[in-house]
């Protein structure tokens, strides 16, 4: 796929809007090139390249609205589509919540794009998993992903909003299992692919397979416990999808539902959605074609209020903050999709040195929030879960069952390790779509409430 | 290269002749319209609509796989370069090569037949029954409430270079409740139904009987919040077919998922605890437990004429009165093995996806007990309905549920709620538990299991009938 450009997607679509009959409507469009290379056995097993477009259309005819999505950006597709959507509207009945359409507001640049990385081909995806085969030792073997994205987003309405941004994606993830220990994973989040580093992901993996033997079994209860980087994306997701949507507080649903200005977690606890950093991967707009923004959501341990999109804004009396999300994925209200959890400075080895009897867990697998309102979450650890006595790894251990409060975890921060850009368990795959910012930590206090196997 | 008005066999042809051992190329056009309702108010109504073409080549022993929605000529010529530069581009890192199981040409047409096109019922008619619908959902402590219906229409034809030549069209119809309940001082109790979809028409929507299920819902989160916190201890458990749908999807569809084996999963969705040594030893669960894979199943999720590497649909046992004895395989992971192919469940979501290992219909197999004397067999326990939220780990080995909606049994018969129950355990132990499944067998439909990278969501079927579980060790969380 090429990039169409700001022109060649807007014109169609203002073209579009120009004849529509519906009393507004708005057009957003996602074109995508999608191309992933799948390994294991250091060996690649599935390879493939999508190149794809969907244009949904919303037409508003007295206050009911009509969504429709197709797949092409032909002018007289999308006239179609935007009549069906108007027909829709018409048998369908009035939204009295309905907030119109965005109107037109400057946004920020677009940062997250790289044109080499657009380019990046098959060979230079198989390039980048050879370099981990050939780092990964004999005795082991590595499997993974390596997934570039070349992406570009458009909204046009009828009161003139065109927005175009177009960004880029590069992950390379590896998890390396020895014929005689377990497994360890590491990968590499970016907007870049040149900054994706082959060898140090197949080293870090290594490194932690090549300690995970022996394993032994850790009895539930309460440690203390460092989390690294993908464990804290894993918590913070939980904590977007229970509590941070402006819908969702309204409801009663969230941890800051009443809550607002009071104190929720610890004072080492700040979080805010981000899309504008330039470390971050994002489009500088949300799906309205609002602008977004920056917003403060939790500081210094106090809540200061969720993310709008301009239905959730509308019903709170609030501005819409540019964080409507792809209605085929996410129930309205407000996504927060681009977390920055502020971290500090400590070193890995300081954050385990602290540590006198606890555990480190470098990520998690297939969690889920039995307690949505208190942003509880409990999932099984994975790829890396070790014993630390007295400042030191000393054992590894079989993969844990973790049971606890964001909340109640958040409160227990004693050490932050600097940001790194990382994803969630299921935002890495596509299932969700969160990106974070995100810290190692050291906390006091990590509940666990079951052991897998040996 | 001149595309013809069969661009599917083109494409086969041109990839052949380019060297290709294997080719298919695969059409699919999906349309799928939902309605749904909030708090008696329209939420949203929903058409959305896609169509392109997928071309997989198998070159120098290796996968490559391009798709695209453009259908020009130039577009189909740019499919077939870039899926043989992914092609050799697999060859370069690759220590094994890919071999398919072999079967033989398909040719032919599988199609829904539903009494009722769900497309064709005027949006009036949906709103006006979603309204109904929400208005039986409303309690003095209900905050939310929210329903929906949608159809589902996917048509497709798969061209391989085998000879293989199949269309197929199918047709879905589901609804979505759901209800909040939210009262100071108390933990807020939902209760939700998103797994209401079958293989059908309208029909199926008329067959759920929204109004009476949604009244049952209220009664169930206005109960719910009342109720008294469950205590910790270990209980007989009854589950609701329901429940146990869920619970055979992901501690039994998954772990048998034959790709799991040569480790294709192993850095996302993980491998398994059912390795093939364990074929015909491993105790999964107690005699009481068997449990099918079918693709023929009528109305099933899981059901069609053939799968993804043009596979007819088959039936086949993974657990055999409590022993494991099957996997779902496709034609490269039973290459691989070394296997025939026993059920084909090779599966991709839309035209954009590469075929993985996919459930179908996977099922427990129903008693021969009426679920009246289940129950009748427990003193002191606990009826589970739905499942809230659930949790596994990479080998579908250890898990944690949560439910929605937790009824008292006593001396036999339901009396009253409890909240807060949860359950972790590990999947032998607590099939293990199992000790009589019911005769009350029935069919529930997942729209969205998710795996491969990237991710696809398919959708697979599940029968189940109440079941009995003994000294289950039960959590209680405010």
């Amino acid at each position: 796929m090429t990039l169409l450009g700001p022109d060649r997607i807007l014109t169609p679509l203002q073209e579009a809007l120009r004849g529509s009959e519906a009393d507004e409507a708005d057009i957003h469009v996602h074109r995508r090139r999608s191309a992933i290379t799948r390994y294991s056995h250091s060996s690649i097993h599935q390879n493939a390249v999508s190149d794809e477009t969907r244009a949904t259309v919303r037409a508003i005819v007295g206050r009911a609205v009509g969504v429709v999505s197709t797949n092409s950006l032909a002018v007289g597709d999308l006239r179609r589509a935007l009549a069906d959507a108007a027909a829709l509207a018409r048998a369908s009945r009035p939204d009295d919540g309905w907030p119109g359409v965005a109107d037109p507001e400057p946004f920020g640049s677009p940062q997250a794009f790289d044109e080499a990385t657009g380019r990046a081909d098959a060979a230079a995806q198989s390039g980048h998993i050879a370099r981990v085969v050939a780092r990964v030792p004999r005795t082991m073997r590595a499997a993974g992903t390596h997934q570039i994205e070349l992406f570009e987003d458009a909204v046009a309405n009828t009161r003139g909003v065109a927005a175009y941004a177009p960004a880029t994606m590069a992950y390379l993830r590896a998890l390396v299992l020895g014929e005689t220990s377990g497994s360890g994973y590491a990968e590499d989040l970016a907007w870049r692919a040149d900054t994706l580093d082959p060898e140090g992901v197949a080293e870090r993996a290594s490194g932690k397979a090549s300690l995970d033997g022996d394993r032994m079994r850790l009895e539930p209860g309460e440690y203390e416990a460092v989390f690294e980087e993908l464990a804290v994306a894993e918590i913070l997701r939980i904590m977007s999808i229970t509590g941070l949507g402006g819908e969702q507080v309204r409801e009663g649903r969230s941890f800051m539902s009443g809550r607002t200005g009071e104190k929720v977690t610890g004072e080492r606890f700040t979080l805010s959605d981000d899309a504008l950093d330039p470390r971050t991967v994002a489009i500088p707009f949300d799906v309205e074609g609002t602008p977004k923004r920056t917003v403060p959501l939790v500081e210094r341990g106090i809540a200061r209020g969720p993310v709008y999109d301009r239905g959730s804004a509308k019903a709170a009396g609030a501005r819409s903050t540019g964080h409507a999300a792809d209605r085929s994925r996410y129930a309205p209200g407000g996504h927060a999709a681009n977390l920055t959890m502020a971290g500090a400075t400590a070193t890995r080895e300081e954050l385990i040195g602290a540590v006198s009897r606890g555990i480190l867990i470098t990520r998690f697998h297939y969690t889920n929030t039995p307690d949505p309102r208190a942003a509880t979450m409990t999932g099984t650890t994975r790829d890396g879960t070790f014993l630390i006595e007295d400042g030191k790894i000393t054992r590894a251990l079989a993969n844990v069952r973790y049971t606890m409060s964001a909340l109640d975890l958040f409160a227990g921060i004693e050490l932050l390790g600097p940001q790194r850009l990382a994803r969630d368990w299921w935002s890495s795959n596509g299932m969700g779509s969160i990106v974070c910012l995100v810290p190692p930590m050291k906390v006091a206090r990590a509940t666990i409430t079951g052991s897998s196997p040996l | 290269m001149t595309i013809t008005s069969s661009p599917l066999t083109d494409l086969v042809h041109v990839a052949s002749l380019r060297g290709a051992s294997y080719a298919d190329a695969r059409r699919v056009e999906r349309e799928h319209e939902v309605v749904s309702v909030k708090d008696g108010a329209v939420e949203s109504v929903t058409r959305t609509s896609d169509r392109g073409i997928g071309c997989r080549v198998l070159h120098e022993g290796a996968w490559g796989f391009a798709a695209t929605d453009r259908t020009d000529e130039a577009a189909l010529h740019g499919l077939i370069d870039e899926a043989f530069r992914r092609a050799r581009a697999s060859a370069s890192v690759q220590r094994r090569k890919v071999t398919l199981a072999p079967i033989a040409p398909q040719r032919g047409e599988y199609r829904t037949k539903p009494a009722r096109d769900p497309f064709s019922v005027p949006l009036a008619e949906r709103i006006d029954h979603l309204r109904e619908v929400d208005a039986k959902s409303v309690g003095p402590n209900i905050k939310t409430r929210r329903s929906s219906v949608a159809a589902y229409r996917t048509q497709k034809r798969l061209v391989t270079s085998e000879g293989t030549d199949v269309a197929q069209e199918i047709v879905e119809t589901g609804a979505g409740l759901s209800v909040l309940a939210v009262k100071a001082g108390r933990k807020p109790a939902s209760r939700y139904d998103s797994r209401l979809v079958r293989q059908a028409g309208w029909e199926y929507v008329e067959h759920l009987d929204l109004v009476a299920r949604a009244q049952r819902y209220r009664d169930d989160a206005e109960a719910t919040l009342d109720a008294p916190l469950a205590v910790e201890r270990p209980t007989t458990l009854v589950f609701a077919p329901e429940f146990l749908a869920l619970l055979v999807h992901e501690s039994c569809g998954h772990p048998t998922e034959a790709d799991r084996l040569l480790e294709h999963e192993v850095a996302f969705a993980g491998t398994t605890f059912m390795w093939p040594k364990d074929r015909g030893k491993l105790r999964y669960g107690s005699p009481h437990v068997s449990m099918t894979a079918d693709a023929t199943v009528p109305g099933g999720m899981g059901t069609f004429g053939w799968d993804d590497d043009g596979v007819p649909a088959m039936r086949t046992k993974l657990i055999d009165k409590g022993i494991f004895v099957g996997y779902l395989t496709s034609r490269e992971t039973a290459g691989a093995l070394g296997v025939p192919v026993a059920i084909g469940s090779a599966r991709a979501e839309g035209w954009q996806h590469f075929p993985i290992v996919r459930m179908v219909n996977v099922s427990l197999d129903p008693g021969t007990t009426p679920y009246a004397d289940l129950l009748r067999g427990v003193d002191s326990g606990l009826l589970l309905e739905a499942p809230a939220s659930y949790s596994l780990d990479e080998k579908r080995q250890n898990f944690h549920f949560s439910t929605q909606s937790a009824r008292v049994i006593r001396g036999g018969q339901l009396e009253g709620y409890v909240r807060g129950v949860a359950f972790q355990s590990l999947t032998p132990d607590f099939w293990g538990r199992c000790d009589g499944v019911a005769d009350d067998w029935e069919l529930h439909g997942f729209l969205s299991c998710a795996k491969g990278e990237p991710l696809q969501l398919m959708r697979v079927g599940h029968g189940a009938a109440h079941a009995r579980f003994r000294d289950v060790p039960i959590e209680a969380r405010e």
